[in-house]
This record gives C-alpha cells, structure tokens and sequence, in this order.
C-alpha cells in the first residue's frame, strides 16, 4: 500500500513540517524500497530544533504519516538537535545489505560525537530502537 | 558602475558578477564538483515598494563547480523549466548576501522556499547547494533598501 504523507491541521504554517513532508514523499518517489520500511513504523517520533524555535512530532501508524506542529502526545522517540545537524542526520551512511546505519561511516561517527558532546539528544525507550533505525533508513538520502 | 562600489541587486550586472565570483571561488569548485543536477534559480520576490514590479529570478547553469552562465529574468513563467528554484523576499536574500543567514537553515525556517526541485537532492549535496547560494556574499553589492 501507498503510504500517505500529510500535514495535520495547523502544520502547514510550519516551515520545518512542509520540508519534512516534503523530503520523505521525495524520498519514497525516489526509493520506492522504503515504502515497506514505512508500513512498518508505528509510533510516534517528535524533533526538536531549539535554534529555530520549532518543534514538530510525526505520527506513524503502518499507512500514513502525520506531521504535526509543536510536540503531541507522548512521544516513543524525541530529538533534540540543532537545525543543522537534524539536517545532517538525513546524510547518515547505512550499510549495503541491512540498510542499517553505518558505524563507520563519517558522518555516522560525526553525529555519534556529537551526541556524545550533547549537541545532539535522542530519547528513546529501549522498545523504540526498531522504530528510530526505521526512522534513520527513512530520513536517509544516500 | 564600479565593484568597488557594488553592483546593483539584482541587476544583469550584479548576476554578470555573481558568475564570476563563483568562477573565481576555490571553494565553490571544490564543493560544486558533484553538482551535475543542471540550472539553480533565485529568485527575488516581487515587491513595489523596492521598486520590484514582478518577480525577478538569477538562473544559475551550473555543473561539477563551474558557472556555465547566467541570466537574469522576469517573472516565475522565466523560471518554469529550471531544474531547481529557490524563492525569497528581496530582504530575505540581502540576509543570504551579507552572509547573516546561511541559506540550508534558511529553508528549514521558511525564509527561502525551494518551490521547484528535488529536495533529497539538496540535501544529499548540501555543501554544494550551500556554498552556491553563500558566494553570493562575495559580490560587491548595493542594495535597495
């Protein structure tokens, strides 16, 4: 089944949401593989850019996805990073079979330093890795 | 018009130059060497009050970190069949020019807007993408207001 994309209510004044919709409904265009990996997800993954003062949540049900504006509900997954690295993290190398993020690529490790420095947080309950490396395999475009 | 002075934005003049600063940037030929995804148009926002009737659009023919050419034009019709287009206010690009806003976080607040292009594209080369659109910063410009 075709995964739909769409902003809730109120997301489409959001700037950071119409991107995101934008580079997944691109991305799954240009990768139609990924769409499996979509039917996959359920849950709920907000991210947070505290250098542009938005913060947005995406609603993942199997079918569709839902952006919203601000956080909704409670999150399985949150990131909180600046604008620049939530757009890097877009370039994270996934290994060639399992399409899993690569630990040895560069800006795999980039971003793990910078985890590691608290430039960027991710909170995810243990039960939610499966959700995150889907959301990582989904978000990635190289 | 001399560079000392600053070329009019955006003018034939000031898109002649742009050409050239991109041309003469060692940066952008580095970083532009996997751009082979064709033309780049910016466009500035019609606004009377600047004394912008229409919409008006520099296309870049860049290619593997070379400025093939460029064209200044009017309207978004002019704009129609360039591969990518990225718009903003004129005030928006005067912020891009002198190097107070870098142009990638820019799209992500929605102060430049790709309404035309492959966004995973973009982002895939963002170096290239954003080291285009900051050599702007090194023409000598006059702004309108």
């Amino acid at each position: 089944m075709e995964p739909s994309i769409v902003l809730a209510p109120g997301a489409t004044d959001s700037a950071l949401c119409s991107m995101l919709a934008t580079l997944i409904r691109q991305t799954l265009d240009e990768d139609p593989s990924k769409k499996p990996v979509v039917a996959r997800m359920s849950g709920r993954i907000a991210i947070v850019a505290p250098d542009l003062d938005q913060s947005l949540t995406l609603l993942f049900d199997g079918q569709r996805v839902e952006l919203h504006a601000g956080i909704v509900g409670i999150p399985d997954i949150t990131v909180r990073a600046p604008a620049e690295w939530i757009m890097k993290m877009s370039l994270i190398e996934l290994t060639p079979r399992l399409r899993l993020p690569n630990p040895r690529g560069k800006i795999m490790r980039e971003v793990f330093e910078a985890s590691h420095d608290g430039t960027i947080e991710v909170h995810a309950a243990p039960t939610s890795v499966p959700l995150l490396l889907r959301f990582t395999r989904l978000m990635s475009v190289v | 018009m001399s560079s000392e002075e600053g070329f009019d934005f955006p003018s034939d003049a000031w898109t002649a130059a742009y050409k050239d600063a991109l041309n003469g940037s060692e940066r952008y030929r580095e970083a532009g060497k996997p751009w082979t995804f064709g033309a780049v148009a910016m466009v500035v926002s019609a606004d009377p009050a600047l004394g912008l009737d229409e919409d008006m659009g520099m296309i870049l023919d860049v290619h593997q970190g070379h400025c093939n050419s460029t064209n200044l034009v009017r309207g978004m019709d002019a704009v129609a069949d360039t591969p990518f287009v990225i718009v903003a206010p004129y005030a928006r690009w005067r912020q891009v020019i002198e190097g107070e806003l870098d142009p990638i976080k820019g799209m992500m607040e929605g102060k430049l807007k790709l309404t035309q292009g492959n966004l995973p594209t973009m982002i895939r080369y963002v170096e290239s993408s954003r080291e285009l659109v900051s050599s702007a910063s090194r023409v000598p410009t006059r702004f309108r207001a």
